[in-house]
């Protein structure tokens, strides 16, 4: 059984579907809609099925391999695989980009091209987490920056130009060094271009190689994640994007810069993120202080939310940089508690932009009575953000500060200042998040606009929340259901670089 | 008897579907809960019910072999180090169930008449359920992170609580503010959890003590560390329970519905700081300067509230300051190492203080009928007066509750304070002189509030007299027509009183029209009772429903009768005192630094004269506080002897004494500035941050950006320019760098 490509077809299905959207007869948007939706429920069930059917979670290896030599002359495979770290991600952006797709329904300005992208997205993001080969990586991590500059550029706010300019003028100039660095790591040493994680991960290069590698990938990865000062095209297209797009942004591809971290530079440039970790934790604790501070001072909704996940975003470096097992399963954690808690935070602001027709939170105020529901997600879910014990925010970063405080790399006095300044953004989330809560929708206003009348969240958006709600209470009760997945093959990864350090 | 102990891990999850229940259902299917709505208060009842069934079983265990119970399950599998869950069952344990179930049930019937007309009833008590869940799990939680857990969650409840009535700017204000005060202690106890962590690598009570004990006497860590991790922890509790710096949000908490002023606010959440201080006591004790700073931090709290209760026009206000004080009373005497004391402490004024809750809760309720639903009216001691022929029940009720708050004897703060006053005679003579001062600030401001809101004639009457001259619309005096002859005579006894007054005034004047749009406006969300019934009309308050009084009653006879469980039983005979009392049985494991031998301390003599001092010390008070507001045409006879005090004092003297009674309710009135002073550095301070961050992040780092891409947007013009496509420009650019070259090429020639 192990020889179906079962990883070929969850990479390829979506965006080959997709392309028949084109071929769809002319019978409006609710054709398309119905069709997108169902190849994306088909390929969740798919996802799960191969994951719970054919993947061992006790093996660190890499599993349900395929390998296909695609291009002959210069040693070019097919090669896509999965383990531990990356089983997370998957599943991810299996359920969130689901989701997107049932929260974009309102769209209906050319929504075949739109759902074509959003199905496109799907199998762009699939594929640089299941990819086991650096080039096969690259090209994936391409695949997807066009859809999203479409959706950008198309169906976005009113600066939707400038962003997507932006957006994509940060991401390309990012993957040169991506691309600097997949071909340096293959041309290095031997004669044939090796381009498998696999034989990549266990050659060594010289130290001074090694670190220009590392900062090549590094700047490549911290444009996606983003680390600062590379973080400002975050806030421009969140602001400007729709927000099913944004749910997307914010869910998996803030998140595929941090995999790429872990899975490149850390796995495959061990003596080099050793040396360069203390810089990832110093970049780290400042980007979540000036991040969190940033935040209130923004008056844009969506703006306030994007500056909120560049705050979280810094926990997941510093648990890469803790060089240890508690904080990289943390980083993991966090990377998706947060996919869940950006994305639903993303759909709760762009629906009730829907409603109201407010872009600035001091023009709103007094939303609480007129939607209800909508109001009781939103408190839920802000909670969730500034770590709200029960939730799986709480959890990750936890476990992040207990990572960073039993790491064995550095001294005494430098964690407790690390531990403390991480732990004054504890007291600037609730400042930007609930002030935010409290702009929108506490207090009283008349609207004066003659059909102030709101509906409710429907059962649609219900739907859509309450789904993002229980994985993110479920994570943060019992945190066991990622952790499964991942303990091993951290344990893994750092068992190289013990070997590594300790010669 | 082992089973009680064994399936106690249940107590928790016992109140919790009735929370998740209501949120789903309200959520999912709002009409259908909503139609059921009254049907809800059963099943909370019920369940807390239970827990409380359950926890009076293990109590009674508890009292006959004050055993330990602990049992823990794993919460995460990790190689590295793995948290647990579990349940400790102990005295404090157990004692904390009883408290929190009693009172949360008398609350929960409470609240079923007084939020029936609101709106929100059905998430009035998924909140309240909610918290009493992570209450119970606070107290029965067995590790530091299960604690920090709770607390969270507890601090969450108390947010969403205060932040009841949302419409309610003030409320949307307070409710963030108490969450983020919270934040900066949960901040404290966080790093401190994750301190001793790295000291003793273990997160459970016990094993914490044990090793940490260890650690000590090796001195095998750095004492300097150990310190801040102990300050550090001991934040959290000062955020949670109001002490000193920490306490801005607990006045300001009062914008919740009353009924949640009593549990959380006076009762439980806020003693769950007490109880972190009194579950880490074993590991405290050991740094002297904590205990220290613990009992530092507790007189500087008992004397603050006490002195900021004074001048409060907001009935809620002055009860909340009194609760801060009264818990910088059990701060003290945590800090000063007597663990009997604070607990007794503790559950005499949960009682004490939710009954006075309760019946500040039926004043309103009743006032509430007449100058509507704004809090600054029904709740505003200036328009009441009188009350005691209109609720007479619970006039009785709020005044058992005074006279136990004040130290009266056989009521149930008596035994507790005057445990603790004495303790502090041990301790230290400045730190008893404060708190016994305190104690008589403490009679004052109660009786104050007693004697303004049921004594004398409504005042809210004087009001509708001059309803229409707007000018003159407060300036009456509290005291009726005969005060205003008395304040010419002695203006410096009064000046409490016409400040008080006088600020009200400028208030209103300016603020009258905001106000009453703000109600207009609120009136459509949650009121089905018309308001403004006295704008023609005249009525008067009424005594609320069986419902609600019968709480109160039941919390009567706890104020009266659970002081018994405290209270040593002499033996005369061989002078040897015998502590037969409950509560030392029961807390027989416990710590008493004064005490080292609790035998022989206590005798009765020494009892005797101690009580007598402080009872004298709380009558003093409650003889200033009724001469100063007792009204004047009920007590005339009081008059002449008041005027010739008055009369003898030099003239000098009196207007110093005017001078210091305006600074002392200037202090009180405006907080101890405290308020303000955070405003303008903090919260401006972080405003600023934010702007410049902003500012930093615009400009800055995104202008370089941009600044790249205009440059290059230059460049590619100016190159565009230049490659037009002439070929006369070409020709000319070509033609002259030739020349140039040419000019260069013959003086280096000419040179050779």
């Amino acid at each position: 059984m192990n020889d179906f490509p079962w990883l070929t077809i969850v990479v390829v299905l979506p965006i080959s579907a997709g392309s028949l959207i084109f071929f769809l007869p002319h019978r409006g948007n609710k054709v398309i809609r119905w069709y997108t939706i169902c190849i994306c429920i088909i390929e969740l069930l798919l996802i799960t099925y191969t994951f719970g059917y054919h993947f061992q979670l006790d093996d660190p290896l890499i599993q349900l391999t395929e390998n296909y030599k695609w291009i002959h002359f210069f040693d070019f495979y097919w090669r896509l695989g999965i383990d531990g770290i990356s089983i997370g991600p998957i599943l991810l952006t299996g359920f969130i980009t689901t989701l997107a797709t049932l929260a974009a329904r309102p769209v209906t300005r050319d929504s075949r091209l739109f759902h074509f992208l959003m199905l496109a997205m799907y199998s762009g993001q699939i594929g640089p987490f299941s990819s086991q080969d650096l080039l096969l990586f690259f090209i994936m991590w391409e695949l997807e920056l066009i859809p999203v500059y479409l959706l950008l550029s198309i169906w976005g706010g009113k600066k939707r130009l400038y962003s997507a300019t932006k957006f994509i003028l940060y991401t390309a100039g990012a993957s040169v060094f991506l691309l600097i660095g997949v071909l340096g790591i293959g041309l290095y040493g031997s004669n044939e271009p090796t381009l498998n994680f696999e034989t990549s991960a266990n050659q060594s290069y010289p130290v001074a190689l090694e670190i220009i590698f590392y900062i090549g990938f590094f700047i490549a990865f911290a444009v996606k994640s983003p680390i600062i000062p590379l973080h400002t095209w975050l806030p421009d297209t969140h602001g400007e994007a729709h927000y099913s797009t944004c749910m997307l942004l914010a869910g998996i591809l803030l998140k595929m810069g941090a995999y790429g971290v872990v899975r490149i530079n850390m796995q495959l440039l061990p003596h080099a993120h050793s040396i360069f970790s203390p810089w990832l934790i110093i970049v780290g604790t400042i980007q979540i202080i000036y991040a969190a501070s940033t935040s209130p001072g923004q008056r844009n909704l969506k703006k306030r939310i994007a500056y909120s996940s560049v705050s979280h975003m810094g926990f997941i470096i510093i648990g890469i940089g803790s060089i240890n097992d508690t904080g990289l399963n943390g980083a993991i954690l966090q990377i998706i508690s947060h996919g869940f808690i950006g994305a639903a935070l993303f759909f709760l602001a762009g629906t009730s932009y829907d409603r109201i027709r407010l872009v600035y939170l001091e023009e709103m105020g007094g939303m609480a009575i007129a939607i209800p529901k909508i109001f009781t997600t939103f408190s839920i879910l802000s909670m969730a953000s500034l770590a709200l014990p029960g939730m799986s925010g709480f959890v990750a970063e936890l476990i992040i500060f207990f990572g960073i405080l039993t790491s064995q790399k550095y001294l005494l006095i430098t964690k407790i200042v690390i531990t403390f300044v991480m732990a004054i953004g504890m007291i600037l989330t609730p400042i930007y998040s609930l002030s935010m809560l409290r702009q929108m929708f506490y207090g009283y206003k008349l609207f004066n606009a003659p059909n102030s009348y709101f509906f409710d969240s429907g059962p649609r958006e219900l739907f859509v929340s309450l789904s993002i709600l229980l994985p993110v209470i479920a994570i943060g009760i019992y945190p066991d259901f990622v952790f499964s997945l991942s303990v091993d093959k951290v344990e893994a990864i750092l068992s190289n670089f013990f070997i590594d350090s300790f010669p | 008897m082992e089973y009680t102990y064994q399936y106690s891990w249940i107590i928790p999850f016992i109140p919790l579907p009735t929370p998740m229940l209501i949120g789903v259902g309200l959520l999912l299917f709002p009409t259908a809960i909503k139609n059921l709505r009254r049907m809800w208060v059963f099943p909370s009842v019920l369940l807390l019910s239970i827990v409380m069934i359950f926890s009076a079983h293990i109590f009674i265990q508890q009292i006959n072999n004050s055993s330990i119970y602990l049992s823990v399950w794993s919460w995460t599998i990790n190689n590295d180090f793995s948290l647990e869950f579990g349940y400790l069952i102990d005295p404090l344990t157990s004692l904390m169930l009883i408290l929190i179930t009693t009172v949360g049930i008398m609350v929960l019937i409470y609240s079923d008449n007084y939020m029936s007309h609101d709106q929100g009833y059905l998430r009035f008590f998924a909140y309240m359920s909610f918290s009493n869940t992570s209450m119970l799990g606070l107290v029965t939680s067995s590790n530091l992170i299960q604690i920090y857990f709770f607390w969270e969650l507890v601090g969450m409840c108390s947010y969403l609580l205060i932040g009841f009535w949302f419409t309610r700017p003030i409320a949307a204000t307070a409710c963030q503010k108490a969450f983020v005060t919270n934040r900066v202690g949960d901040f404290g106890l966080l790093l401190g959890i994750l301190g001793f962590y790295w000291i003793t690598g273990s997160l459970e009570f016990r094993d914490l003590f044990e090793i940490f004990n260890n650690v000590v006497d090796n001195n095998e860590v750095d004492f300097l560390f150990v310190t801040l991790c102990a300050c550090l922890l001991f934040a959290g509790a000062v955020a949670k329970s109001a002490q000193f710096p920490l306490h801005v949000w607990l006045p300001d908490a009062m914008e919740g519905p009353t009924p949640i002023s009593a549990l959380i606010h006076a009762a439980t959440m806020v003693a769950a700081g007490i109880f972190l201080v009194a579950r880490l006591l074993p590991l405290f004790i050991v740094i002297p300067f904590i205990m220290n700073l613990i009992a530092f931090i507790g007189i500087i709290t008992l004397l603050l509230g006490a002195t900021l209760a004074l001048a409060q026009k907001d009935i809620k206000k002055g009860l909340a300051y009194s609760t801060m004080s009264q818990l910088g009373y059990m701060m003290l005497a945590l800090g000063m190492g007597s663990y009997r004391a604070a607990l007794f402490h503790l559950i005499t004024h949960a009682y004490s203080k939710a009954l006075l809750f309760l019946g500040s809760g039926s004043i309103i309720h009743s006032m509430e009928t007449i100058v509507g639903y704004s809090p600054d009216k029904s709740q505003n001691m200036v328009l009441m007066g009188g009350l005691r022929k209109h609720v007479p029940i619970t006039k009785t009720a709020f005044l058992l509750g005074t006279l136990s708050l004040c130290g009266i004897p056989p009521l149930a703060c008596f035994w507790s304070k005057d445990e603790i006053l004495s303790d502090s005679w041990l301790y230290s003579p400045i730190f008893a002189i404060i708190a016994c001062s305190t104690a008589g600030l403490t009679a004052f401001y109660m009786f104050r509030i007693y004697l303004l809101t049921f004594e004398g004639h409504l005042n809210l009457q004087f009001q509708t007299y001059s309803g229409k001259k707007n000018s003159s619309f407060y300036s009456i005096s509290l005291w009726g027509k005969e005060g205003q002859k008395v304040i010419k005579k002695n203006v410096t006894l009064l000046t409490l009183l016409t400040m008080n007054n006088n600020e009200r005034a400028s208030f209103f004047s300016k603020k009258t029209y905001r106000i009453d749009s703000n109600l207009r406006s609120m009136m459509r969300p949650f009121i089905t009772i018309s308001h403004f019934g006295t704008k023609n009309t005249f009525s008067y308050p009424q005594e609320s429903d069986n419902t609600m009084l019968f709480p109160m009653l039941v919390l009567v006879l706890f104020t009266l009768f659970i002081g018994f469980i405290g209270i040593p039983f002499f033996n005369q005979f061989n002078q040897e005192a015998v502590d037969l009392d409950i509560l030392s049985k029961w807390l027989n494991p416990a710590i008493n630094l004064l005490h080292p031998n609790p035998n022989t301390s206590v005798d009765l003599y020494e009892f005797i004269s101690n009580a007598t001092f402080s009872v004298s010390i709380a009558f003093f008070g409650i003889l200033i506080a009724s001469f100063l507001y007792k009204p004047v045409y009920s007590s005339l006879q009081n008059l002449n002897f008041f005027n010739s005090f008055v009369k003898s004092i030099p003239k000098k003297i009196k207007i110093l004494g005017e001078k210091l009674l305006n600074g002392i309710y200037d202090w009180s009135y405006n907080r101890g500035y405290i308020d303000v002073f955070y405003a303008i550095c903090l919260t401006k301070g972080i405003r600023g941050l934010a702007q410049l961050t902003h500012f930093f992040d615009k400009r800055i780092i995104d202008g370089i950006t941009n600044g790249v891409g205009i440059a290059s947007f230059f460049v590619g013009e100016g190159i565009k320019y230049v490659g037009g496509g002439r070929i006369s420009s070409y020709l000319l650019v070509y033609i002259s760098y030739v020349l140039i070259f040419l000019l260069i090429y013959f003086l280096f020639s000419f040179n050779l």
